[in-house]
């Protein structure tokens, strides 16, 4: 197998580039629901600072092996994610890794970072832990139905697996975006992103509120920045996938950067408009009202 | 060639010589009844030999030196032998067994019974009518004295009971035959059996009329003592009061004589009167099975049980216009079978000393007697290798070839039914308390049970035989595989580990033998099946002692699964179907507490062979010999029904949805090395069988309906109900078996797409299924051994204690989850790919929600265990044996390699199924895999995520180098310090939110339905146990309706 080396280096462009985006923009989110909420919010740099606090914190300690490599799990599972999607459209330097697997490879590798970091805070013996744990895994099987069979939808579609080919079919013009060529499977993975982004009102998940200590409290210090710098590339690796699969793409890093900030606005707007679910609320509203768009999707097609 | 007649003169002088001997000399007079009982059994084996060696004609014997009609005349052929041979021996254990009594009661008692079993053999022999009816009232007369003589060792006023009742009912049947044997006489002119068959036709006008009358009166009496449903309650409180030595006489010999008297009789009244004795005998099988369900009283189920048999037997002497030259062969298998195991088990009955079927746990401490009952029940039950099966396989096939489905689906829920009460009294015989009496073990008793059990098995040696010499198939006895299983029973002596090396090394040499026979589809079953299970057999050497009965279990299954796959025609097919079955039966039952699960797991199988059957019969459609390839051929509209019956088979051994409940239980309650062996292999002969079926029959049109969709529908629905119940059980080892109803439903749904990339996955899951779920089987099944639990709520924190184990499961559930980098993900891609070119859409929603429940479980299985809080008790338990550690070592091994070079087998698949779906297969470039809509490649994968993940973790471990282990309480508690491990350790309703969403999708259907099912069952046959009162004039009014109805049915429609 002939390996182009140079793909290294420009994939970790791609990382750093993601990293810087995603902590200025989780910030900037954040400041943006702030001042939904008529609070003033975080500096727009603050996610620097933890960062740097964090790693530089001496106090360290570790409730076993799985504890230890749970935040690996979940970095790599990131920063895979990212590399195993193209990031720039028709860009030889940004399509990362992408030749080890199509469109399926990225979306169950989702679940490595998920899985070992499940495991790695579950070892911690926090009860919190489990309970998050439980509430996410039982929200995220039915919030993934409507975006798998949205993803089944678009690959009937274009009868492709292969992420560049969907992008591709896509160019030349806004209207061949799948969002206007197939607008139910597209509000079908809209309704679905909602519940993966971790705001209300699916966030009962990480339960800001009731469950302020577990996992976040356990992991500190360079397991916390680990965790931390997964915060800022995963959901933007994430929102790559859905950019190409429903929004043509982004064949330059200005057109990626307004489309990333456009699909996390949208979660953080429901977000600050909607209340809270309970995770068995959240199963049944996923089932109601997402799935039926979905399976119209399959069948539309 | 000593003439045949001396079997009743023998018995005749002996009983006279009876009394001329003193009353004293007891002794004296048993060794003549034995004796003579042997000299008439030599006569009829002598005669017997001479039949069956050569093609010598039937033998006339003459008793007044004049031919008939003016003499009486007796017949011996090859039937008239082996029936005599029976009864005499039957006579001769059964003296044996009936010893103590005998020389208590003295020399008229042995009289008696000498007299019992000449006349017996008398009714046989002769070709006279009213010859028959003397040895029928001599019959009578006997029983019933024997009958009153059982009162002896009780004394409890039901033997008397009985043998009057008995008396009653025999006065109204032979003032029937005698009253239809004159006006037969007066109409034919002629007594001689073959006489009257051959003036009967002649008759016209009234004289017609008359004879046909006569005729009727004559064949209800001799149908009347065959006991049909309902006119039968005296002959159960025999079964029930009298001796079980005489019982079985009374069940073998009584019943065999009585029904080849109604063969002979069928002679007479030809083929008008056939449709009777069938509608008579399939009554009476289905109602006394029925009846026999809620028995309690062993020696009454075992009447019931006779009665049934009998009837079947009727049924088929009734079904002879079509059986032609089989008759003998078919009718005369289940009579011998019936007639040895019936006897074995009433001589059995005498060794035990309670009535109750529970206190027959006291067999459990004597494994040839445990052996003979087994033996005994199969028989009964008609699995192979006896020739009840034979005769059944024949039977069924002769009347699927005529078109008599109603009598064919009658006779198999019959049968399942009896299975169903045989096989629950032999799980109360393993596993119920054993009471405090224990077996009467005298060698006279126990000689008669050994002598049954090996005419058992010398029978089927010669069905064997005669199945090569009428039908060229093979001696089921002498195949390989199934002569090594039966070798572990002879070796059951020697120490465990020997056996297992013995069987690694059986199951290797059987591949290296037969290796080069498999194609890839054969191939990847056959590696399953015999290195696979080899492979599971190394946790097998943890177990210390003797392990007696689990080895002819386990190999008798593994035989079944390797003969399967070498079958090449529907009989070797069925053969090695029933063997695999009956084996993972028993291996199941050695469960603590399986009996319940076993019994169910027993009779879905059953149930679901018996399908296989139908099908395989109805696709014959009379043809000696069926190749499974020959299944393409079959046309509308015999196909779509063939194929939904053998789906329906295959289905119930993979567990499909509805027929799902036996699983759980009997996967979770199997011992640590079983449950890697019915879950990771048994259950992919279901697939195999749904394999073969898809690639000869395909798709099926049933009445406008695609039936492959109905299979993808089920296939997509037990997947998600399979997963959705495995995440809210408790016990991790049913958690894992509902997780496999999952899996076999993902499965299914491959198979059921019919494209490459579907059979692909299916294949792909089969592999893949074997190894991880035999892996975290054998994981769970090491951490419940340590903490002699399986509630995953009480364990925790295992995972410094039980390092190995934790790593096994890890690896497997990420395997099952389908993340990459390991082998699951491979299945997952392939399942994308394939059903992009699949027609129907909607079943792909039922999917696509089952596969992220598969998280829940799994992430449930691992964190309850091995992670959270380690309790108390737990604290010292050790890591799991090194034999239950090693194979899941190995399979860790596979798991890697294979999701590093999946092409390794799945390449060859893939190109061996270009021949059956030749669009849509995968290429394989370097280490790329390449479809039509992607493209894959796992070395990439597993480097790239191994260098991002190194990299990490080397960057963490330099940052956080300093990082001290901390004790367990040691966490943020709400600023408090955690009470208990236990309080602490969230696990027990783990995914309680999803129940309150879903949960309703959970409710026990398929249970209610089969509960309900089993209970109606249970209700018809006590409400139809009320008939019998105990009261001798209801008998005689049952007796008396029976003729009506009889009458009516028959007579009313004839001229």
């Amino acid at each position: 197998m002939s390996f182009d080396w140079m793909k290294i280096p420009y994939a970790l462009l791609t990382v750093f580039i993601v990293f810087n985006y995603g902590l200025l923009l989780g910030a900037l989110i954040q400041k943006i629901g702030a001042r939904a909420g008529r609070r003033h919010g975080i500096p727009i740099w603050q996610n620097y600072i933890d960062l740097i606090k964090n790693y530089g914190q001496r106090t360290s300690i570790t409730h076993g092996v799985m504890f230890y490599l749970g935040p690996v799990f979940r970095l790599t599972g990131g920063i895979g994610l990212l590399l195993f999607v193209p990031t720039i459209y028709g860009s030889y330097m940004f399509s990362n890794l992408s030749f080890a697997g199509d469109l399926i490879l990225a979306l169950y590798f989702v679940f490595f970072g998920t899985l070992g970091m499940a495991l790695g805070a579950g070892e911690s013996g926090h009860p919190h832990a489990a309970i998050g744990i439980t509430r996410g895994l039982s929200q995220v099987s039915v919030a993934e139905l409507p975006f798998a069979l949205a993803v089944f939808a678009v690959a009937l579609q274009y009868q492709t697996l292969s992420v560049t080919d969907i992008v591709a079919a896509q160019q030349g013009g806004m209207l061949n975006w799948t969002l206007f060529t197939n607008p139910l499977a597209v509000a079908a993975a809209m309704l679905a992103f909602l519940g993966s982004m971790m705001r209300p009102p699916f966030d009962v998940v990480i339960a800001p509120q009731e469950i302020p200590i577990g996992p976040p409290t356990e992991y500190h210090s360079a397991y916390l920045a680990l965790m931390q710098t997964n915060r800022a590339i995963f959901p933007v690796a994430k929102m790559v996938i859905y950019m190409n699969l429903f929004f043509g793409g982004a064949t330059s890093w200005p057109e990626f950067a307004v489309k990333v900030f456009l699909l996390y606005l949208f979660s953080a707007f429901v977000g600050v408009c909607f209340p809270r679910f309970r995770v068995e609320q959240s199963i049944r509203w996923f089932l109601i009202w997402a799935v039926p768009l979905g399976v119209l999707a399959i069948l539309w097609v | 060639m000593v003439s045949a007649l001396h079997i009743i003169t023998a018995a005749l002088a002996a009983a006279f010589l009876m009394g001329l001997l003193k009353e004293q000399q007891r002794g004296l007079a048993f060794g003549i009844t034995l004796v003579t009982l042997a000299f008439m059994s030599w006569i009829s084996a002598g005669w017997l030999w001479t039949f069956a060696s050569t093609d010598t004609a039937a033998v006339e014997i003459f008793t007044a030196g004049t031919q008939p009609p003016f003499a009486i005349n007796l017949r011996i052929g090859l039937a008239e032998a082996a029936l005599t041979l029976l009864i005499n021996l039957t006579g001769l254990f059964s003296a044996l067994a009936l010893k103590d009594t005998l020389l208590a009661l003295g020399r008229r008692a042995m009289a008696v019974w000498l007299v019992a079993v000449m006349a017996l053999s008398g009714i046989v022999l002769t070709r006279d009518l009213f010859n028959l009816f003397v040895f029928f009232e001599m019959t009578v007369i006997a029983t019933a004295g024997l009958v009153l003589l059982s009162e002896h060792s009780k004394n409890d006023g039901q033997a008397l009971a009985a043998g009057f009742k008995y008396l009653v009912v025999s006065q109204f049947i032979s003032a029937f035959l005698l009253i239809g044997i004159i006006f037969a006489y007066h109409t034919t002119g002629t007594l001689n059996i073959d006489g009257m068959a051959a003036a009967a036709p002649l008759l016209s006008g009234s004289a017609a009329q008359a004879f046909s009358l006569a005729f009727f009166l004559i064949f209800i009496a001799i149908v009347a003592e065959l006991k049909p449903f309902p006119a039968n309650g005296w002959a159960l409180d025999i079964y029930e009061s009298a001796h079980p030595a005489f019982s079985a006489l009374f069940s073998a010999a009584t019943g065999a004589a009585a029904l080849f008297a109604v063969d002979k009789l069928l002679l007479i009244g030809g083929d008008a009167w056939l449709p009777m004795a069938t509608g008579i005998g399939i009554i009476t099988f289905i109602a006394a099975n029925l009846l026999a369900l809620p028995q309690t009283n062993d020696r009454r189920l075992l009447g019931y049980s006779s009665i049934a048999q009998t009837g079947l037997i009727l049924a088929v002497l009734g079904q002879r216009d079509i059986l032609g030259d089989h008759t003998l062969y078919i009718a005369g298998g289940l009579l011998l079978s019936h007639a040895v195991a019936k006897a074995g088990l009433f001589w059995l009955s005498g060794l035990i000393a309670e009535r109750g079927l529970e206190a027959w746990a006291a067999l459990r401490g004597h494994p040839v007697l445990i052996f003979a009952f087994v033996s005994f029940i199969c028989m009964l039950t008609g699995l192979p290798p006896f020739p009840g099966f034979y005769a059944k396989w024949e039977l069924i096939h002769l009347l699927a070839g005529e078109g008599r489905i109603a009598l064919l689906g009658l006779i198999l829920l019959g049968a399942l039914i009896e299975a169903g009460y045989l096989f629950r009294w032999f799980g109360y015989i393993m596993k119920r308390e054993a009471p405090a009496e224990v077996v009467d073990n005298a060698a006279h008793k126990v000689v008669a049970v050994i002598a049954a059990l090996a005419a058992a098995w010398a029978l089927s040696l010669v069905w064997g035989e005669l199945s090569v010499l009428q039908f060229e198939r093979g001696n089921l006895l002498l195949a390989l595989p199934l002569l090594f299983a039966l070798t572990f029973l002879a070796l059951d002596p020697l120490p465990a580990w020997l056996k297992n090396t013995l069987a690694i090394a059986g199951l290797l040499a059987w591949f290296y033998l037969t290796y080069t026979e498999y194609d890839p589809l054969r191939m990847i079953f056959a590696v399953i099946f015999l290195i696979g299970g080899s492979l599971t057999l190394l946790a097998s050497y943890h177990a210390h002692g003797q392990r007696s009965g689990f080895y002819p279990s386990a190999m008798l299954m593994f035989a079944g699964l390797a003969m399967l796959i070498r079958a090449t025609d529907t009989f070797d097919f069925f053969v090695a179907w029933e063997l695999l079955t009956v084996g993972s039966y028993f291996l199941i039952l050695r469960g603590k507490h399986s009996e319940p699960h076993a019994l169910s797991y027993i009779l879905f199988s059953l149930g679901g062979a018996f399908l296989i059957l139908a099908g395989f019969a109805l696709a014959t459609q009379g043809a000696p010999h069926f190749d499974l390839s020959a299944l393409a051929d079959l046309v509308q509209p015999l196909a779509p029904w063939v194929f939904l019956l053998l789906a329906i088979g295959f289905m119930t051994k993979t567990a499909a949805i509805g027929l799902h409940i036996w699983l759980p239980g009997a996967h979770a309650e199997a011992e640590t090395d079983v449950s890697p062996m019915v879950s990771g292999i048994l259950l992919k002969a279901g697939l195999y069988g749904l394999i073969v079926l898809l690639l000869t029959m395909g798709r099926q049109d049933f009445y406008g309906v695609e039936l492959i969709n109905v299979m993808l529908w089920i296939g997509a629905i037990t997947a998600l109900i399979g997963n959705l119940l495995a995440i809210f059980q408790e016990d991790a080892k049913r958690l894992l078996a509902y997780s496999s109803i999952g899996q076999m439903g993902y499965a299914m749904f491959g198979l059921a797409l019919m494209n490459h990339l579907g059979w692909l996955m299916a294949l792909m899951f089969v592999i893949n299924h074997y190894v991880y779920k035999s892996m975290l089987f054998l994981s769970i099944g090491g951490v419940a051994k340590r903490t002699g639990t399986r509630e995953m709520y009480r364990m925790g924190g295992l995972i410094t204690l039980m390092p190995l184990s934790f790593i096994a499961t890890l690896i497997g559930i990420i395997a099952v989850s389908g993340v990459p980098p390991l082998s699951g993900f491979g299945g997952r891609w392939i399942f994308y790919n394939a059903i992009l070119t699949a027609e129907a859409r909607l079943p792909m929603v039922i999917i696509f929600l089952a596969g992220p429940i598969a998280f829940l479980y799994l992430f449930r299985l691992i964190y309850t265990i091995f992670l959270g809080q380690l309790k108390d008790e737990f604290r010292r338990v050790k890591e799991a044996p090194f034999w239950i550690v090693l194979p899941q070592m190995i399979y860790v091994a596979i798991l890697l390699v294979v999701a590093v070079v999946p092409g390794l087998v799945l390449r060859h698949v893939d190109s061996y199924l270009n021949a059956f779906f030749p669009n849509g297969g995968l290429v394989w470039e370097g280490s790329t895999i390449t479809s039509q809509f992607g493209y894959w490649n796992p070395v990439a994968i597993m480097i790239i995520v191994g260098v991002i993940f190194m990299t990490l973790f080397a960057w963490l471990l330099f940052v956080n180098r300093r990082a001290q282990k901390v004790k367990q309480f040691n966490i943020v508690f709400s600023a408090e310090r955690p009470f208990r491990p236990e309080t602490t350790h969230f696990a027990w309703n783990f995914f309680a939110p999803y129940r309150k969403a879903l949960g309703f999708l959970t409710l026990p259907l398929a249970t209610m339905f089969w509960s309900t099912v089993t209970d109606l069952l249970h209700t018809a046959g006590d409400l139809a146990r009320r008939f019998y009162t105990g009261n001798g004039q209801t008998y005689a009014f049952h007796l008396l309706a029976f003729v009506m109805i009889v009458y009516l049915f028959g007579m009313g429609v004839r001229p």
